[in-house]
C-alpha cells in the first residue's frame, strides 16, 4: 500500500492505514507494558548483583556459592566480571539503584571506597562472621578469599634449566630466557612487590615500597622483555601459547588451567598473599539480601571447604581447614608449611598511595 | 511534493518524530552528559588533565601513530581503488569482496589473528627460522609497527571507498581526448585524471585520521604501555583513577581537536572535473 504522505493519495486508504498504524503502535505499548508488568511480577523473587572476577574464577563461584545460595534462599544472584573500585563508584554517582550490590573489592580499593562513601558499613547482627578472625574483618566489609600471586611457567616449554625459585630468577633472563607476563593492575598482585625482591629487598622491609627503585628494577628486567596483562586470563593463555615464557599469575588460574589439561607449574614460595573484601554499595536497594549473602560466602564451611578443594584459593573460615585433606592444605596461602615464606600485601600503605603509585607506574610504562 | 493546505505539510514533520527520538536519545543524550559532567567543576577537570604528566606524550603517541597509520592506509587503498577502478567487471567483484572482507569479523578477532601472526613463535617467525633466514625471532609484536599493521588492517576498507567512489565519478572520455591531444601515460596519470582523484584521496584521508586518533583496544593488545594513545588515557581517568570529570574533559578535547580537522579539511582547496568540489 502507498504509504500516505502526501495530501494527493486518496483520503479514505489514507484513513484505514492511520487506523492501522494507531492499532499496531497501542498494541505495541501494551506489549511493553505487559514485559514491564511481568518483570515486576517476578521480582517477588529477589535478585541481586555481585561483581567479582570472571572466567575459571566466576565459574567457580557460580558454582560452588551462588548456585547453592540460590537454592537455599531462593534470592538469585547476577555474576559480573570487572569488579574494580571504579564500577563501585558508577553504582552510587549514576543516582539510580545499583546493579551491583556487592562489589568485589582489593585491600586499598576497600579503604578508599569507605574514605569516598562509596560502601555502607556491614549489618554483623545479619552477616555472620564468628568464624573469621579478626583481622579479616572490615567495618564496611569482609575478606572472603585469599589469593596466593606466584610465579608461573609451562613445564612442558621449560627447559631443563630448572624451575624458577625466587624472584631474581624471574628476573634472570640468560637462565630463562623468553618474555615475562606480568599484572599491570597493581593493586591487585605483587609486581612492585615482586621487582624489590628481586632487587635484594627482604621480604619484612618492603614497606613502605621504594616505588623508584621498584621501577629500575622492572628497568632492569627490560622493558622489551615485558608483556603486561590487565587480565586474569591472559597470563595463562600466553605461557599456552609461547608468547611469555615466565608469568606472574594467581595460583588457582594454574590449577583450573591444568584441570582442563595444560601442563602449567608455579612456586608458592615468595608469593604475595591479598584478599579481597566483599562490601556492600550504598545505592543498593536490596541490602538485607546482601549481608544475606555475604553471611553464607564467609560462613558456610561445607560450601567454602568445597570451593577451597576446586580453587585452592585460601579463606579465613577457621572452620574450613579441618574440612581438607592434608595434601591440599600445603598449597594454601595460609598454610602452615608457607608460614614465613610468602608476605602479605600491606592494604594500608596501598591505599594510602595507590592514586600517585598508579600514576607514577603509567608515566614509566610511557617511557 | 505539492500539498493543497499547509496544515498537512506542517503534520507530516510528526514523521521525523521517530529519528529525532533515536538519535536524541541514543546520540545527543549522552553526548550532553558527557560535556556537562566535563564542565561541572568548572575548568578544573581540564587543568587537570593538561598538567597530568600522562598527557603530551600520549598526544604525541596518537598524532605519530594517527599519521603513519592515515599514510599507509591511503597509499594502499589509492593502488586498491586504482586497480578496482581499471579491472574489469569480474575481477573488480572479486577485488571488492577481498576489500569488505575484513568487516566480516569484528577488532578483537582481527587484533588477535594479527597477534598469533606477529608474535616471536608466531606464523611470521616461524616461517623465518623455517627458512633460515633469522635465528632469533624478529620483534614484531608489542610495539608501534604492530600498532600502525593492526589498525592500517582495520581502516583499509574505509580508505578504499572514498577514493574509488571519487575515481568512478571521473569521466573516461577525459583520458581519450588527452591520448588524442597528445599526451603520454605519465602525463594522463599525473596531470589528468591524478588530480581529478584527490578529493577522494583527501576525503578517505581525514575519515582515517579521524578513526586512527580513537582507537583504543588495538594499542593496548598489539601495542603494550608506551604505545598508549588518547583513547587509553580517558580509560584511565575513567576506570583506574576513577575521575569522571577529567575523563569527560579529556573527551571533550578530543572532540575539539577532531572539529578543529574537520574545519581544516573544508578549508583546502579541493578541484573536481567541473571546478571546485
Amino acid at each position: 500500500m502507498t504509504p500516505p504522505i502526501s495530501g494527493t493519495a486518496p483520503a479514505r486508504s489514507a484513513r484505514l492505514s492511520r487506523r492501522e498504524f494507531v492499532r499496531a503502535s497501542s498494541l505495541m505499548a501494551f506489549a511493553f507494558a505487559e514485559a514491564g508488568l511481568a518483570k515486576s511480577v517476578r521480582a517477588g523473587e529477589k535478585e541481586i548483583g555481585l561483581a567479582s572476577f570472571g572466567g575459571s574464577f566466576g565459574e567457580s563461584i557460580q558454582k560452588f556459592y551462588l548456585d547453592p545460595f540460590e537454592k537455599q534462599t531462593g534470592i538469585k544472584v547476577l555474576l559480573g566480571s570487572n569488579a574494580s573500585l571504579a564500577l563501585a563508584k558508577l553504582q552510587v554517582v549514576s543516582g539510580q539503584r545499583a546493579q551491583w550490590d556487592i562489589v568485589e573489592l582489593t585491600g586499598a580499593e576497600y579503604e578508599t571506597a569507605i574514605r569516598e562513601k562509596i560502601t555502607v558499613p556491614l549489618d554483623y547482627s545479619v552477616v555472620d562472621a564468628s568464624a573469621i578472625p579478626p583481622e579479616y574483618k572490615g567495618s564496611h566489609g569482609v575478606k572472603f578469599v585469599l589469593y596466593l600471586n606466584v610465579m608461573a611457567w609451562d613445564a612442558s616449554k621449560l627447559s631443563h634449566a630448572g624451575i624458577p625459585k625466587t624472584w631474581a630468577d624471574f628476573w634472570d633472563t640468560t637462565r630463562f630466557p623468553g618474555k615475562r607476563s606480568m599484572y599491570s593492575r597493581l593493586q591487585g598482585g605483587g609486581t612492585l612487590e615482586f621487582a624489590l625482591l628481586a632487587d635484594g629487598v627482604a621480604p619484612a622491609n618492603l614497606y613502605p615500597l621504594d616505588v623508584d627503585r621498584a621501577l629500575k628494577s622492572l628497568e632492569r628486567l627490560g622493558r622489551s622483555n615485558i608483556i603486561w596483562h590487565e587480565t586474569n586470563a591472559e597470563p595463562i593463555q600466553q605461557l599456552v601459547s609461547g608468547q611469555a615464557s615466565l608469568a606472574t599469575t594467581f595460583n588457582g588460574r594454574v590449577l583450573a588451567a591444568n584441570r582442563e589439561g595444560a601442563q602449567l607449574g608455579y612456586t608458592p614460595e615468595n608469593g604475595c598473599v591479598s584478599g579481597d573484601y566483599l562490601s556492600v554499595v550504598r545505592s543498593s536497594e536490596n541490602k538485607r539480601e546482601a549481608f544475606d549473602l555475604i553471611s553464607y560466602i564467609i560462613s558456610n564451611a561445607s560450601a567454602a571447604a568445597e570451593w577451597v578443594k576446586a580453587t585452592s584459593y585460601g579463606v579465613p573460615n577457621i572452620h574450613v581447614p579441618a574440612m581438607l585433606p592434608a595434601s591440599l592444605t600445603a598449597d594454601l596461602p595460609t598454610s602452615e608449611a608457607l608460614k614465613g615464606k610468602v608476605f602479605l600485601k600491606d592494604d594500608k600503605w596501598w591505599a594510602d598511595n595507590l592514586q600517585t603509585t598508579l600514576a607514577r607506574f603509567k608515566q614509566w610504562q610511557l617511557g | 511534493m505539492k500539498t493543497s493546505d499547509g496544515k498537512a505539510a506542517r503534520s507530516r514533520y510528526w514523521l521525523l518524530a521517530p529519528i529525532i527520538l533515536l538519535y536524541g536519545t541514543l546520540a545527543v543524550l549522552p553526548l550532553t552528559l558527557i560535556v556537562t559532567h566535563a564542565f561541572e567543576d568548572g575548568l578544573d577537570h581540564f587543568r587537570t588533565i593538561a598538567s597530568s604528566v600522562l598527557f603530551w606524550p600520549i598526544v604525541g603517541n596518537t598524532v605519530v601513530i594517527s599519521l603513519c597509520t592515515t599514510a599507509a592506509a591511503v597509499s594502499l587503498g589509492y593502488i586498491l581503488a586504482a586497480a578496482m577502478w581499471c579491472s574489469r567487471p569480474p575481477l573488480r567483484r572479486v577485488l571488492l569482496a577481498v576489500t569488505l572482507l575484513p568487516f566480516w569479523s569484528g577488532v578483537l578477532v582481527k587484533n588477535f589473528a594479527w597477534s598469533a601472526l606477529l608474535q616471536d613463535n608466531g606464523v611470521i617467525n616461524g616461517l623465518l627460522q623455517t627458512l633460515a633466514l633469522r635465528s632469533a625471532p624478529l620483534p614484531l609484536l608489542h610495539n608501534r609497527f604492530a600498532v600502525v599493521v593492526g589498525m592500517v588492517h582495520y581502516v583499509l576498507p574505509y580508505a578504499v571507498f572514498p577514493i574509488f567512489a571519487t575515481m568512478l565519478g571521473i569521466d573516461g572520455t577525459l583520458t581519450r581526448a588527452a591520448e588524442s591531444l597528445g599526451a603520454t601515460r605519465s602525463v594522463v596519470l599525473f596531470q589528468i585524471v591524478g588530480p581529478l582523484t584527490l578529493p577522494g584521496v583527501y576525503a578517505a584521508a581525514l575519515l582515517v585520521l579521524i578513526m586512527a586518533g580513537g582507537f583504543f583496544i588495538t594499542p593496548v593488545l598489539l601495542g603494550g604501555p608506551q604505545n598508549m594513545m588518547v583513547a587509553n588515557l580517558v580509560n584511565y581517568y575513567a576506570n583506574e583513577l576513577v575521575d569522571f570529570g577529567s575523563a569527560a574533559a579529556l573527551a571533550v578535547t578530543i572532540s575539539i581537536g577532531v572539529a578543529v580537522l574537520m574545519l581544516l579539511y573544508h578549508r583546502i582547496p579541493k578541484e573536481g572535473q567541473y571546478g571546485r568540489a
